[in-house]
């Protein structure tokens, strides 16, 4: 018991540990991706400078989003080019001569407006929302291979039916719980971010959620049955048929379509990939921890019952 | 026995009966857009997923508390025999509860129109594919859920959520057929499929566990 607590810490050192690292490597070093682009009228300094483009424009009401960019507008047969000053339903005001304030404006009807082209400056729009990857996936990864050691664990516990198994099975969902609680809270906040929306009953969702609850029925399980025996091998066969589920949620958002991202092979390189391994180590080493720490818990607490029986008996 | 089965299949028929009012009542505010058949399959299942859990329930209460469990456990009498009885049983139940909710539901929302261009007739198949999984899982769930406190809450608890793979596959397939059409099929058998991968795993491990279960 004593070594299970030894480990315990030396689990929790680790796992802080690296997942302090992840941490930081996740906000200084891991690069993050561009989601869509941001246009300026000139260039500025910025790690995130894609170049130059040009749009071409067919109708007034698109201009309003280039107020301050060079355009050539074509109305009328005409060629006007100079800096756009303002748009509105009826007119379009131009600086013909770019740079000074005082510069002679155009307005041109409309009406007449016939075609325009837009240049200036573009940049990629870092998808700062993306960083919780790193504490998603693999937090939610642990919660299907925990529940996958309790299954197991279940499994013995049904063909050799020594307590400790049904013990072992039960911690195990304990920190599946953990697991499928933190996968929500960092999910349900990376959907927000993403998708705009706290919830969607999409294919990986809606199977994770079912997920969940099956983890909580587990527990409502334990709790309704009176006899040890009789919950013990309840619980493990629930467990068991619970387990169905996981495969289901892990593969669906490959087997359909489905809005949920996935890590296609190499799709992570470089810095990205040793900080999400290194996160991913953490994450193993933190819920061993609370595993063994809840193991010893429970050891202690049988040691005092049998101390108490043996005093009073 | 006799008197049982008659008791049985009157609260089970009784019970989707009544969901047919929820639903006619649920529906009121529906527009004049509103086509019930879009939604069939999915009020359907709705139905035969709880009247299922009510008539499980009801079956192993019986045995528990008239102890024909333990006679049955007792007699020379194999378990997976056991198993398989009252899975059939279940079934059996189901189906005809089925059988007669299909045309009570059709006369209430259809009102005589057809319910739809599609193949019909494949809409049994799903019935019994959908009908032996829950049969098959449920037994077992309620063979646990009669010796707890609180036992129709804990089926629900631990039925509904196991049930969600088949009753997603199951929804799609009448969906498909009643939508009918050549894209529709092959939504069907997709449906379809997962609806007999579901019942092959899940009355294999229920098979397999059922033995351990009933002794404890």
């Amino acid at each position: 018991m004593q070594s299970g607590i030894r480990r315990a810490t030396i689990a929790l050192v680790v796992g802080g540990v690296l997942t302090l690292v992840a941490f930081i490597g996740t906000f200084f070093w891991a690069a993050v991706p561009n989601f869509g682009f941001v246009r300026v009228p000139e260039q500025v300094e910025s790690v995130r400078y894609v170049g130059p483009f040009q749009q071409e424009v067919d109708e007034p009401r698109y201009l309003t989003s280039y107020v301050d960019h060079t355009v050539t507008v074509v109305a009328d047969g005409e060629e006007y080019e100079g800096r756009l000053v303002e748009v509105s339903e009826e007119s379009i005001v131009i600086a013909t001569d770019t740079g000074d304030a005082g510069a002679p404006q155009t307005t041109i009807d409309a009406a007449d407006f016939e075609s325009a082209t837009v240049t200036g400056f573009e940049y990629g729009r870092a998808d700062w929302g993306q960083k919780i990857f790193y504490f998603h996936v693999p937090v939610a990864e642990i919660s299907f291979l925990v529940f996958g050691f309790a299954a197991f664990y279940s499994l013995r516990f049904i063909m050799t039916r020594k307590r400790e198994y049904d013990m072992k099975a039960r911690i195990s969902m304990e920190v599946t719980l953990t697991f499928v609680t933190l996968t929500m809270i960092t999910g349900i906040l990376w959907t927000k971010a993403a998708w705009g929306v706290w919830w969607d009953w999409e294919p990986r969702l809606t199977t994770y959620f079912i997920l969940t609850l099956l983890v909580v029925a587990y527990f409502v399980l334990r709790n309704a049955v009176e006899d040890e025996e009789r919950r013990a091998l309840y619980a493990a066969a629930f467990c068991i048929l619970a387990f169905v589920d996981v495969p289901i949620s892990f593969f669906i958002t490959r087997l359909i379509p489905s809005n949920h991202p996935v890590i296609e092979r190499g799709g992570l390189e470089g810095p990205m990939l040793v900080t999400f391994i290194v996160a991913q180590i953490g994450m193993i080493a933190l819920g061993y921890a609370i595993y063994q720490l809840r193991m010893g818990e429970m050891l202690l607490k049988d040691r005092l019952e049998t101390a108490k029986t043996r005093l009073e008996g | 026995m006799e008197l049982r089965t008659k008791e049985m299949l009157m609260s089970m028929g009784l019970y989707s009966l009544l969901t047919m009012v929820v639903y006619f009542v649920a529906l009121s505010q529906a527009g004049a857009g509103f086509d019930v058949r879009d939604i069939a399959a999915g009020l359907l299942w709705l139905a035969f997923i709880f009247t299922s859990m009510l008539g499980l329930n009801r079956s192993l209460v019986h045995e528990k508390d008239q102890g024909c469990l333990e006679a049955l456990l007792l007699s020379p009498v194999d378990r997976p025999v056991i198993f398989f009885a009252k899975v059939i049983g279940n079934l059996i139940f189901l189906l005809i509860v089925e059988a007669l909710t299909l045309p009570v539901f059709a006369f209430l929302f259809l009102q005589g129109e057809a319910l739809s261009s599609g193949a019909l007739l494949l809409v049994p198949l799903v019935l019994i594919a959908g009908s032996v999984g829950i049969a098959g899982v449920g037994t077992l769930l309620a063979t646990m859920s009669v010796n707890t406190s609180g036992k129709d809450f804990v089926l629900a608890m631990l039925f509904i959520p196991l049930m969600y793979p088949l009753l997603l596959g199951a929804v799609t397939a009448t969906g498909a057929a009643i939508a009918g059409g050549p894209e529709a099929m092959s939504a069907f058998w997709t449906g379809m499929a997962w609806v007999v991968g579901y019942d092959v795993i899940m009355l294999l491990a229920s098979y397999g566990l059922y033995e351990f279960i009933v002794g404890a």
